[in-house]
């Protein structure tokens, strides 16, 4: 198909390089540079989609950021892509692209359906209705308005493109690269500032691109160009296009997303498709300029109907004419300046201007060229349904409340100017204020909140001149308040045309006996209809209204349609509008894409992933890892086709008959000095720690304030005053925090430091009876009798040449020691470990065989520990001292806490001794009462005892201490199992703990 | 009152739909009243209701210093769900979930509850074990549950991260097949509209400046609208708690926090259910518009402000991209935040106070929206009988006192750690 | 994100620091006899004030002090920091 629409003299495109691509499966061509809405309006296409909710046929309304809708399926990279802007997206060689939201077709879409029915779908309908039968709702209804709701389709596949972050540090953030922010940048750099200036489109200069104006003797672009060129080569610049500041966040953090390869047929290697800036500012200069705000009239949806602005973009940027016939419809001078482009190129444009008579320059202008000029004109509605065919036109009274002269004029598209509305979203965001203009009836920013500046149209200037002097003022200003300089650079002049002011008209009344929609939110199908009716219900704040009605909430966030919708409430309402007041506006912006937001942290990188020194050595003897917080842990060492359960079980059976290893690098290890260093132990635990001796180890427990287990491990006297801690692996990061926290905040006259030396230490834990012979091979210089390095002892000593700690400590229940050497030298411990143990029948335990020995034990851990249960309930009573206070001491004697029957940590067994007790379950008396039923307690770890061969569980129940012996079920109604269990002591194994002592 | 319905939505279109009246009035507030609830969220439109439909109170006012639901009822991921461990919570928000069920018919409101099953993803055994702790306290409380492989969570969410390339594989989930979503601002009108036909005045634009406390008891409240005399008041205004009870010198176990949420832009149906995330915290649904509505952490700091920032997004997005690498593709399209009443045991506090008359309700932490029903309904009943309903017996005030906390995640008091 | 000026290290953005709360709460002194209202308040009740807030934050990702913040906490604006020791 060829481009009809495109004229051969005029536009920015590059129309050497013809593009191919397909819209909805049909090919057509477009040049580089397009959009991909100009391409098809170029080819005569103006028919993208449907509406939301009506599915009502939907053209190109905007040129760029102010279009409403426009929303496409890309398909790019070998990849989807819903709800891509058409009018934003840059056309590239191979595109392909669909309408979203209609089936079969965009032509024939079978949810037109609704459009016939709208008259019984008005705002807030689905809350009147559905609602009989009962089920019907959530089986029925539901299921098939989700099915008709949603734009484009989203991919279920991993997103192979690559996202990255940047941050950057400015003196000033410029948004926005129209005419007031190449002043203001151009005029800051110029006094040495650092500067990022950020346009969301491929082009700089906004309006200057389009308007017909001269700055400096050289035309609005020219000059742009110029600017833009000095700026990129200065070093103290950064410039950005396809940038887009979305949000304004505290202390002056902006964020911007650059799309870098969005325009192009495939993402290069390396190269990310978007980057997302985080910059921190000193200053920033809000230059987003303004959006020109839509006429309403009925059927004013119509493709064909578009902003004058957007007419005249695609004319004068790609060389596009969106109609041959074009009607401009306008309450201010901006309509006729693209009227008057139409004509120039040959174009006969028919204006109705809502003022009864109105002169200036401008209008002066379009007489001249003989163009058609209808005063105390409206449109009252467009005829045609996928497109513009003509409008009925009426002359308007002067209290704009009577039509006549109603007539229908030919035309193929109808271009609406209804003035121009400021983008003060970022300022906004900001936190500041709004304050509303009521010569451009509009908000504009009020007194700044953060250090932000709205200047030219985004502050509701509307003049070239004064836009260019106040921002090259400002640009100077925040500059030199910055670098101190005073290199001022001259306003240069301008010659642009005066204009006349705008009429405060906006929307067309509705002649007797008609009842057209009149939409103001294209996107949700919101009509003057629907405001009205909100209203008459009750839902009269602007919030009741957006919410109720969906105003402003679809994709484009309301961005034509917010201020109308405001100035209709305000005139049912018979108020002024700024008391009706806005909604709030919040980032993004504009969409943001959500890979772009996290960036590189996907997939195996959405969380750090640590390892042992010796996770090499356990990946090769085949270890099954497992998450520990964000470490890896081998869980168990697989041999053959060997199972979990057997391997677990041959684990923690050799650990009990000869001897194993376990990587305990994982653990926290806080090392703690100062001479005050025993008190502060005394003080964080809750046993005794003044007399610990030099080379000593003890257990001890740690309280929150509130009373409750915090974290438990052993803690060494390695020299006078010098401690080493261990934490386990999920806590050590809060217990480094802990400590520190009482060290500076609490308790500042503790002369104690404490730093963690977690990744300083690999750990070894070597149990079982054959552990001392183990050692003895490691150490052969040294004593490691009992009387040598006794149970809780601790000694240094060398490794095969590398110095070494050992601690003669225990988790398993079994004689055992854990060996720590520098990180560096993990793996030489390790491999000396397996190789002097292997003639003791030695093997590498997991965590899962570690679980079984502790449990069997009766050793309280994590899942005993759960941030709920205090140290009795833990059978950990014996560890609480009487004679000191501690953290979290005076919380324990409360009223649940010391409560006869608290629950407390207990063993149980099932009856038959072969069934195991899924964690979780509950311990009740009766297994079949009725629901609720009482539960006694749950099962907080469960194991194969190893030392007994039969099921092992630990549970925490109520009145725990007078429960031994007692016959209860254990339910899992999740695993359908109810088991008839006895309750035992939890130490299971070794009661008297004569073993570690061995 | 107008009846919504069908045939009368087709009776009125033919009459342009001019014949529908207002969902509630406007009026000035009155001298007196027999209670007044302070706040016009959720809860506070809903312990009116159940004032006036239970217990036969119809001389309520609304006070709400905005608009109604403007708060966190209108700021939420709409989950609705009774999937919790302790005995208090379970039966308290299964007893909501009741009322959820005929909410639409009882208030002639389409709330739109639709019960779709959450599932929260588990990412190890240790957590499939803690998760089986809970769904089994559930099961026992007479609530459903099931637990899910991996193979079955496959089935329900393929679009959940089943790849290799994965950091924290799935392992299975807990689901709560009766859990789901409704319609946010429909229950805040629907109980407006209702508690208004029964003669509940609610006024808006209205703030509380004070409070009238002679002899330990309560004797009506100051506001920007003059004084209103009752003696009974109750206390309903989440993350505004702190302020209020400063006004009456109390000092309560609970801070406020910022929570924010974002929804994508709408697309085909995807997800059908509600997610959560099990390494980490980050909640996902699909709502009837399309859009993923997803939320997380808090932004982590004492806050008022109904903004945040965007690094906690980040954050949350992260696992949800995590959880599901579709999300990448989409766009967020709208962020929003509200201020939380995060209290010292992440459960609620619906009780009476030292001041005779004074009612108190806060402390809903993450979980206000969906207690709604079951907070207002004990939140009435203990206004109108002047003690507590053995429903909300678990939520005083005092059980900071006495050690008997409620604390569902084991985080103690720290409430900026979610 | 806020930017916090450490004491001990000058700007730094949120990201650096873990939060602690409210600053004016004070630990009962150890081994001195407390009242169950005085625990439980400083265990449990916080003000949770709207405007000017002193507050802990932790330099976690930096040099590890604990600091003082006096925040605005409707408008995050950060009026002061002070390391720990000095008395506000």
């Amino acid at each position: 198909m060829s481009q009809n629409f495109r004229l051969n003299n005029i536009g920015l495109i590059n129309r050497n390089k013809k593009i191919s691509f397909k819209f909805n499966g049909k090919k057509y061509f477009g040049y580089e540079g397009d959009t991909l809405a100009s391409a098809l309006i170029a080819n005569g296409v103006h028919l993208i989609g449907r509406s939301f909710k009506y599915h009502r046929p939907r053209g190109f309304f905007g040129a760029g950021v102010d279009e409403p809708y426009a929303a496409v399926q890309l398909n790019r990279n070998n990849e989807t892509e819903p709800n891509v802007k058409a009018t934003e997206q840059e056309l590239f060689e191979g595109l392909e692209a669909n309408s979203v939201n209609c089936w079969p077709s965009v032509n024939f879409d079978i949810g037109a359906i609704n459009n016939l029915l709208k008259m019984f779908f008005p705002a807030g309908f689905y809350y009147k209705t559905f609602m009989w039968p009962k089920s019907f709702w959530y089986k029925i209804y539901e299921p098939f308005i989700r099915k008709a709701a949603g734009l484009g389709v989203a991919s279920t596949k991993h997103d192979k493109e690559r996202y990255e972050h940047k941050y950057e540090y400015c003196d000033l953030l410029i948004a926005g690269s129209g005419p007031s922010g190449l002043a203001s940048a151009y005029s800051a750099a110029k006094n040495g500032a650092k500067i990022i200036l950020a346009e969301d489109k491929a082009r700089f200069g906004g309006t200057l691109l389009t308007d017909d104006v001269n700055i400096g003797n050289q035309n609005g672009k020219e000059w742009a160009d110029n600017i833009i060129s000095e700026l990129k080569k200065m070093p103290n610049v950064i410039v950005k296009n396809r940038s887009q500041v979305f949000g304004y966040y505290d202390h002056n953090m902006l964020v911007m997303s650059e799309r870098i390869s969005d325009h192009l047929p495939i993402t290069q290697k390396y190269i990310p498709k978007q980057r997302l800036w985080y910059i921190r500012a000193k200053e920033v200069i809000i230059s987003s300029g303004s959006i020109e705000r839509p006429l309403v009239f009925g059927n004013n949806d119509t493709p064909g109907v578009m902003l004058s602005s957007a007419a005249k973009e695609y004319l004068k940027i790609y060389g596009v004419l969106v109609g041959k016939k074009p009607l401009i419809f306008t309450n201010n001078d901006s309509g006729y300046e693209t009227a008057i482009e139409f004509k120039k190129n040959g174009i006969e444009p028919i204006i109705l201007d809502t003022r009864k008579n109105p002169n200036s320059e401008i209008i002066n202008e379009a007489k001249n060229l003989n163009i058609k000029i209808k005063f105390s004109y409206v449109v009252v509605v467009a005829k045609g349904y996928k497109k513009v065919k003509s409008a009925e036109i009426a002359k308007i009274s002067d209290d704009k409340k009577i039509l006549s002269n109603i007539e229908n004029i030919d035309c193929d598209c109808i271009c609406v100017s209804g003035f121009w509305t400021p983008t003060i979203h970022l300022a906004s965001q900001s936190g500041a204020k709004t304050k509303f203009n009521k010569d451009i009836d509009a908000f504009v920013p009020d007194k700044s909140k953060q250090k932000e500046t709205t200047v030219g149209a985004a502050n509701g200037v509307y003049t070239l001149e004064e836009t260019l002097k106040t921002s090259f003022d400002i640009g100077y200003q925040l500059s030199k308040k910055i670098t101190l300089k005073d290199n001022r650079v001259s306003v240069p002049s301008v010659v642009e045309k005066k204009s006349e002011v705008h009429d405060k008209f906006w929307c067309v009344p509705l002649p007797e006996g008609k009842n057209y929609k009149r939409f103001l939110d294209f996107q949700n199908d919101v009509s003057v209809a629907d405001i009205e009716l909100a209203l008459r219900e009750g839902y009269r704040s602007i919030e009741h209204v957006k919410r109720y009605t969906t105003l402003g909430m679809a994709t484009d966030q309301g961005k034509t349609s917010n201020l109308n919708g405001l100035q209709l409430v305000s005139e049912v309402e018979n108020k002024i509008v700024p008391e009706v007041g806005h909604t709030t506006f919040r980032p993004p912006y504009t969409p943001v894409t959500i890979g772009a937001i996290v960036g590189r942290e996907v997939g195996k990188h959405s969380k750090p992933t640590r390892k042992s020194p010796m996770h090499q050595w356990h990946e090769k003897n085949n270890a099954i890892f497992v998450d520990a917080g964000v470490w890896l842990r081998p869980r168990y060492y697989k041999r053959g086709d060997e199972t979990l359960f057997e391997a677990s079980k041959r684990e923690a059976k050799n650990v009990r008959k000869n001897v194993g290893v376990c990587d305990v690098t994982t653990l926290g290890k806080i090392d703690i000095k100062g001479p005050d260093s025993a008190e502060f132990l005394n003080r964080v635990y809750t046993n005794a720690w003044l007399k610990l001796p030099v080379g000593k180890a003890r257990y001890g427990v740690m309280l929150r304030e509130d009373g409750i287990v915090m974290d438990d491990g052993t803690t060494t006297r390695i020299s006078e005053n010098h401690y080493h801690m261990t934490t386990t692996t999920a806590q050590a990061a809060n217990v480094l925090s802990h400590l520190e926290y009482y060290l500076q905040i609490v308790w500042p006259e503790l002369d104690v430091n404490v730093v963690s030396t977690t990744e300083q230490w690999a750990g070894a834990a070597i149990a079982g009876p054959k552990s001392r012979q183990v050692l003895q091979k490691l150490f052969p210089k040294i004593n490691l009798s009992n009387e040598g390095l006794p149970f809780m002892g601790y000694l240094e000593s060398d490794l095969f040449g590398i110095s070494a700690r050992i601690f003669r400590i225990s988790f398993s229940g079994e004689l055992a020691y854990e060996v720590n050497v520098q990180s560096d030298n993990g793996n030489f411990m390790w491999e000396k470990i397996m190789e002097v143990g292997k003639e003791f029948n030695i093997e590498a335990y997991g965590t899962e065989a570690l679980s079984t020995l502790r449990i069997e034990m009766g050793h309280v851990a994590g899942s005993e520990l759960d941030g709920r249960t205090i140290p009795y309930d833990n059978s950990l009573e014996g560890m609480v001292s009487k004679k000191k206070d501690f953290i979290g001491k005076r919380s324990l004697n409360r009223e649940a806490f010391v409560a006869d029957d608290r629950q407390k940590v207990v063993g149980v067994v099932p009856l038959d001794k072969k069934t195991s007790i899924p964690e979780g379950s509950y311990l009740v008396k009766d297994a079949n009462a009725k629901l609720p039923n009482p539960k006694l307690g749950h099962v907080s770890a469960s194991c194969w005892s190893v030392e007994y061969d039969n099921p092992f569980s630990l549970a925490i129940v109520k009145d725990g201490k007078n429960m031994i012996g007692q016959k209860l079920f254990a339910l899992s109604p999740l695993k359908n199992k109810s088991i008839p269990v006895e309750i035992v002591s939890s130490h299971y194994v070794d009661p008297k703990g004569e073993r570690v002592r061995s | 009152m107008q009846k919504y319905s069908v045939f009368n939505l087709i009776k009125n279109a033919f009459n342009n739909h001019e014949g529908w009246e207002v969902a509630w009035k406007d009026p000035a507030p009155k001298n007196e009243y027999d209670v007044i609830i302070i706040g016009g969220g959720g809860h506070g439109l809903a312990t009116a209701y159940y004032l006036a439909k239970e217990h036969n109170i119809r001389k309520v006012a609304i006070i709400e210093k905005g608009w109604i639901g403007g708060g966190n009822v209108g700021r939420n991921t709409t989950i609705i769900r009774s999937n919790y461990m302790h005995d208090e919570n379970a039966l308290f928000s299964e007893f909501g979930m009741n009322l959820w069920r005929s909410m639409s018919q009882e208030l002639n409101f389409n709330i739109m509850f639709s019960p779709r099953g959450i599932i929260n993803l588990a990412h190890s055994d240790a957590q499939m074990n803690a998760y089986s702790r809970r769904g089994n306290s559930m099961r026992l409380n007479g609530i459903d549950a099931v637990l899910l492989d991996r193979d079955q969570v496959k089935k329900i969410i393929p679009m959940a991260d089943f790849s290799e390339n994965v950091r924290f594989p799935i392992f299975g989930g807990l689901m709560q097949p009766s859990a789901g979503t409704a319609r946010h601002d429909g229950v805040a009108w629907g109980y407006a509209r209702q508690a208004d036909s029964m003669g509940v005045d609610i006024i808006q634009n209205c703030e509380v400046t004070g409070f009238d406390v002679v002899a330990g008891k309560i004797k009506g409240i100051r506001t920007s609208k003059g004084n209103i005399k009752a003696n009974k008041v109750g206390l309903c205004v989440a993350g505004s708690t702190s302020i209020l009870a400063e006004k009456l010198n109390m000092t309560l176990p609970i801070e406020t926090h910022l929570l924010q949420a974002c929804v994508s832009e709408p697309v085909k149906p995807i997800l059908d259910h509600v997610v959560t995330f099990g390494a980490g915290h980050f909640y996902c649904s699909q709502s009837d518009k399309g859009e993923m509505v997803m939320g997380g952490d808090l932004d982590g700091y004492n806050s008022y402000a109904q903004r945040g920032n965007l690094p906690t997004l980040q954050h949350v997005l992260t696992e949800g991209i995590a959880m599901m690498p579709f999300l990448s593709k989409l766009k967020m399209l709208r962020t929003w935040g509200g201020i939380m009443d995060m209290s010292m045991d992440g459960s609620p506090i619906i009780d009476k106070t030292h001041i005779e008359g004074l009612y108190l309700n806060c402390g809903w932490c993450y979980g206000g929206f969906k207690a709604t029903p079951a907070s207002g309904w004990t939140f009435a009943h203990t206004i109108a009988q002047d003690r507590v309903h053995e429903l909300n017996a678990g939520y005083s005030l005092n059980r900071f006192n006495t050690g008997h906390l409620l604390d569902e995640k084991g985080l103690g008091t720290k409430t900026w750690i979610s | 994100m806020l930017h916090i000026k450490c004491p001990h290290c000058g700007l730094r953005s949120q990201n650096e620091f873990a939060y602690g709360g409210d600053a004016s709460v004070k630990r009962p002194e150890l081994n001195k006899e407390v009242s169950d209202k005085e625990w439980n308040h400083f265990v449990y009740l916080r003000k949770s004030l709207r405007g000017k807030h002193l507050e802990l934050w932790h330099h976690i990702s930096g040099c590890r002090q604990w600091i003082k913040v006096q925040r605005d906490t409707a408008t995050h604006e950060i009026f002061k920091t002070f390391k720990a020791s000095e008395e506000i």
